[in-house]
């Protein structure tokens, strides 16, 4: 029996980039010499048609060309041409601006960072960029939906039918009595501690979270006060370091974390740089400002299993309304982990990938340490179906979801959602240029603690991007599982385990193994 | 009496080359700057400053981390950012030059490359790239080496140990134990590169290896008497036929290392040897080839001490896979001998990143030779001795030996810190534990076909 939840989803408003320019994918170039001056292109333009009167600027490139710049241009490139098409004296060449090809990375591509920025202001994909995978040549940039293989260039356009599919996630799986609560999309922010963000935008992401009726994480570095108005959508994490942990916020949460390990860096425990610890971030986590803030690894109060029920049955004795979730990594064990965490009595297991994103982390442990997300979660799901209890027991993946189609990729392999931290940034205009880590922290404000930078995010608008972005999601979910012809996100997470046959399982094609 | 005990610590202080590596980026500003000063306003890393007449000077470009906040809030989209045309034609595909730079910062600074936002890299790759450490959930008490709170130790032994001890029949040891040298880092440093033969190179190749407590191999023609002061930390590198040329070598030092054609003659040459020096441990430097097995365990039953393998530069750029491989291979066959703690595996080749040394143990070696990385640490361009002969920056004057020096334990210390981290990430408190540790090794591979292939 399928109950059909009829959601209130948030409006989507146009939340404009907040600077003059953007990073073109492409770039007219005008032969000057060729040129007659007369401004069909500019006619042509779809970016231009209906604006005020062009505002366009040309300056002087060594060859003693021009390259026409229009601030705010969105030049679809080669598949549009429509300028060059009706120049009569062929003056004008498009080509691939140098600088988009440096913005970004293999796993976080630029036409990825470019099309999330566009959701975020719109809510909507922009055309000709590759939104649904990245270059990284394995995981989920090798995996497809079956359809995708079929009809590959085709836009994600929703009807109305596909508004009542539903993708909602019920968190508590257990008969134990505690909340069953429920997310609309099978997505929730993941820890991001103040400190290594700035307060700006956490209240972005917790006020996308009460709109979404979702949720977002304190991370270990305490609770601020400023948070407690969206307490019922902010999840508190129990980190090692226990930075600002009492059973106040404890109290406050519908859901506490308890972070074993986090994916980019296992092993190894967090650390705050002492550029980053300035005053308002040692009053929050109760400690010494500008020195470098260490919080170990492992709990020290859980060397066994037996440990981790003890912690665990804490938890829920001080907060006896909240559920509880595992944060843990994925070293080759990660399922014994997770039926030891199902036993501890948890709701949620959580986790976290090697590739996932970081406030600072040594490189070699980013890269080297510990499996990527996607063997583990057939390897959790796998092993939790035998043991009979996969049905009861909540599992959210983590590190390395990029997009919706990592989302569902990751629902498809076993997962039951995924926790997402880098693409909310992103939204929020990061760059990944990784300077996060220390002096002043992120140029773009985001994750900083610095105070004149920090004020570059305003909440109100940070929040509405998120919540663009995550409408896009939504319908892009809503079009994949229209596509293969389900109704419902439960349904696309495999009822039995993980098999691939010659590279086809659940829907999934891994290209490399196809046959 | 025992020394007192000493913890094991390298000293680090920044030592800077005369000439920089290329910046990574380069920003331009085109000619129809308005002077609004947007640029400098916005920049935290200094790269826009004004000049003192108020106009805006020309960007910095060696302080930019590449954040393109200029180029966005540029009004008339004035600034471009590019990555340097000259970073990207530095080093080759497997000292790619993001790898260079890498080792330029740890050697610069000595400290451990940290950053943030998540890995940007490929999802895995071929030899060292397709591998993973396992880490441990859960750990015992006080397992946590990287804040300091417990020690992990990184030494290795070089020398052959026996598998088992015999005793006479009043319980008296029997056995003879063999010498064994335990150096703290289970790193030596190969000899310099052929194209930058300067006895000042070599001079502060070799203090460097004093002060890191571990070996520096120089080949034996090159051994000049400036070094005869540091011969403990010397292991003179000569050619099995020669070695009569050489006993003066021999004589004062604790390891020696031979390069021999005809292995059928290794019983003998190691009888010569210990008739100049009775203590001394004897190395045999040999190529990973197809018979590097049969060699391996020929070599270990005829009494040599210590196997040191290498792959050249040119078939680690050709395949990368190699070098994998071939440590695998020579472990395998030792352990499936028996015979794996009797000898002490030197790998040589492939390194070039911190995370190779660890992965070149788990693989199997005790401890790995560096060679081209330290090369590239004092402004190796990766010519492999081909095209530079007069303007090779190996070819150091004697008054920047302490920087040069300074710069190889800076890396090394920086290496020997990640290594930690692997270590502690992996909760294990001893190096040696982690040789071969293959239930801790997580194969692209064999990953990729448990999860994606056939499930068999």
């Amino acid at each position: 029996m399928r109950q059909i939840v009829q959601l209130q989803l948030p409006d989507i408003k146009i939340a404009p980039s907040k600077y003059l320019n953007v990073i073109k994918k492409y770039e007219v170039i005008l032969d000057r010499g060729k040129c007659t001056g007369c401004g069909k292109c500019i006619v042509a333009c779809p970016e231009y048609i209906g604006s005020a009167p062009v505002d366009y600027e040309a300056f002087q490139k060594p060859e003693g060309l021009l390259r026409i710049v229009h601030p705010t241009s969105f030049c679809q490139g080669p598949t549009c041409q429509r300028c060059m098409s009706v120049c009569p004296t062929n003056a004008l060449s498009i080509s691939l601006n140098p600088q988009y090809r440096m913005l970004g990375d293999v796993r976080w591509t630029s036409d990825m960072i470019s099309s999330t920025w566009k959701q975020a202001e719109t809510g909507g994909i922009p055309p000709g960029y590759e939104y649904r995978i990245g270059r990284s040549e394995g995981g989920f940039d090798k995996l497809r939906f079956d359809f995708e293989l079929v009809d590959e260039k085709q836009p994600d356009t929703i009807s109305s039918k596909e508004q009542t599919i539903d993708t909602s996630l019920i968190l508590n799986k257990s008969d134990d009595g505690r909340p069953k609560i429920m997310i609309p999309i099978p997505v929730y922010g993941g820890d991001m501690s103040f400190g290594s963000v700035s307060l700006n935008v956490m209240l972005a992401r917790a006020r996308a979270a009460q709109a979404w009726n979702s949720f977002t994480s304190t991370g270990e570095g305490g609770y601020p006060d400023e948070l407690i108005p969206f307490k019922d959508h902010v999840i508190t994490q129990v980190a090692t370091g226990h930075f600002g942990v009492n059973a106040e916020t404890i109290k406050r949460a519908r859901i506490i974390v308890l972070k074993y390990a986090q994916g980019a860096k296992p092993g190894l425990g967090g650390h705050l740089l002492a550029d980053k610890n300035t005053p308002d971030v040692a009053s929050i986590r109760d400690v010494v400002p500008a020195i470098s803030l260490f919080s170990p690894f492992p709990f020290h109060n859980v060397y066994s299993v037996e440990d981790h029920y003890r912690h665990v049955q804490l938890m829920k004795d001080i907060n006896p309304h909240a559920l509880i979730s595992v944060k843990v990594s994925t070293p080759t064990d990660v399922d014994m982990v997770a039926i030891g965490s199902y036993y501890a009595g948890a709701h949620i297991l959580q986790i976290d990938g090697g590739y996932g994103g970081t406030g600072a982390a040594p490189d070699i442990a980013k890269k080297n340490i510990a499996m990527p997300i996607e063997y583990a979660i057939p390897i959790v799901h796998n092993y939790l179906l035998n043991e009979g209890v996969r049905d009861n027991f909540t599992v959210m993946a983590s590190g390395g979801i990029r997009t919706a189609y990592d989302v569902a990729k990751a629902i498809a392999l076993g997962a039951d959602g995924a926790v997402i931290g880098t693409a909310e940034l992103i939204a929020l205009g990061c760059k990944r240029c990784e300077n996060c880590e220390r002096g002043r922290g992120c140029p773009s404000g985001i994750a900083t603690t610095d105070q004149i930078l920090a004020h570059a995010i305003d909440p109100e608008w940070g929040a509405q991007r998120i919540i663009n972005l995550y409408r896009s999601w939504k319908n892009q979910l809503d079009y994949i599982l229209t596509k293969l012809g389900l109704e419902s996100i439960n349904e696309l997470r495999p009822k039995n385990s993980v098999k691939f046959k010659q590279g086809f399982f659940n829907h999934l094609i891994h290209l490399d193994h196809r046959r | 009496m025992a020394a007192a005990f000493e913890r094991y610590h390298i000293e680090t202080k920044d030592a800077v080359l005369k000439i920089k590596f290329p910046s990574k980026f380069i920003v331009k500003r085109y000619n129809n700057c308005l002077n609004v000063q947007e640029c400098t306003q916005t920049c935290i890393y200094d790269v826009h400053k004004r000049k003192d007449d108020g106009q805006v000077n020309e960007p910095n470009t060696d302080l930019c981390r590449g954040c393109h906040l200029c180029t966005l809030v540029c009004p008339k989209n004035g600034i471009v950012l590019q990555i340097n045309p000259d970073f990207e034609t530095v080093g080759d595909s497997y000292f790619t030059p993001d790898k260079m730079k890498t080792i330029s910062f740890e050697a610069e600074t000595g400290r451990v490359p940290v950053s943030g936002t998540g890995y940007k890299g490929l999802f895995a790759g071929k030899g060292f790239d397709g591998l993973w450490f396992d880490f441990s959930e859960i750990v015992r008490p006080t397992r946590d080496g990287i804040h300091g709170r417990e020690y992990i130790s990184t030494s290795v032994d070089l020398g052959r140990k026996l598998p088992y001890l015999r005793f006479n029949s009043t319980g008296i040891l029997h056995s003879q134990i063999p010498q064994t040298i335990e150096i703290p880092i289970p790193m030596i440093l190969d000899a310099t590169c052929p194209s930058a033969n300067r006895d000042s190179l070599r001079l502060a190749v070799v203090k460097a290896a004093h002060k890191l407590k571990t070996f520096a191999i120089v080949k034996a023609d090159e051994y000049s008497n400036g070094l005869i002061a540091y011969a403990s930390n010397i292991i003179p590198r000569l050619p099995g036929e020669q070695v009569e040329t050489f006993t003066h070598l021999i004589k004062i030092s604790q390891i020696i290392e031979i390069e021999i054609q005809n292995k059928e003659k290794i019983t003998e040459l190691l009888e010569q040897i210990k008739t100049h020096n009775q203590n001394v441990l004897v190395s045999v430097h040999l190529p990973y080839d197809e018979t590097s097995v049969e060699q391996a365990l020929m070599l270990t039953k005829s009494g040599v001490d210590i196997l040191h393998f290498y792959l050249s530069d040119d078939i680690c750029i050709q395949d990368p896979e190699r070098i994998v491989t071939s440590i695998r291979m020579v472990n395998t066959s030792l352990v499936d001998e028996g015979v794996r703690d009797e000898i002490t595996f030197i790998s040589a080749g492939g390194i070039a990143e911190a995370a190779h040394v660890p992965k070149s143990i788990i693989l199997g070696a005790d401890a790995v030779s560096i060679g081209r990385a330290y090369h590239i640490a004092l402004g190796c361009k990766t010519c492999y001795g081909k095209n530079h002969t007069f303007d090779c920056p190996l070819l150091i004057e004697e008054e920047e030996s302490e920087m040069v020096s300074q710069r190889i334990i800076n890396l090394i210390g920086s290496w020997r810190d990640q290594l930690l981290e692997v270590l502690g990430g992996m909760g294990l408190r001893e190096l040696r534990r982690q040789r071969g540790e293959r239930g801790r090794t997580l194969f692209y591979e064999e990953l990729e076909e448990k999860t994606f292939g056939e499930n068999r």
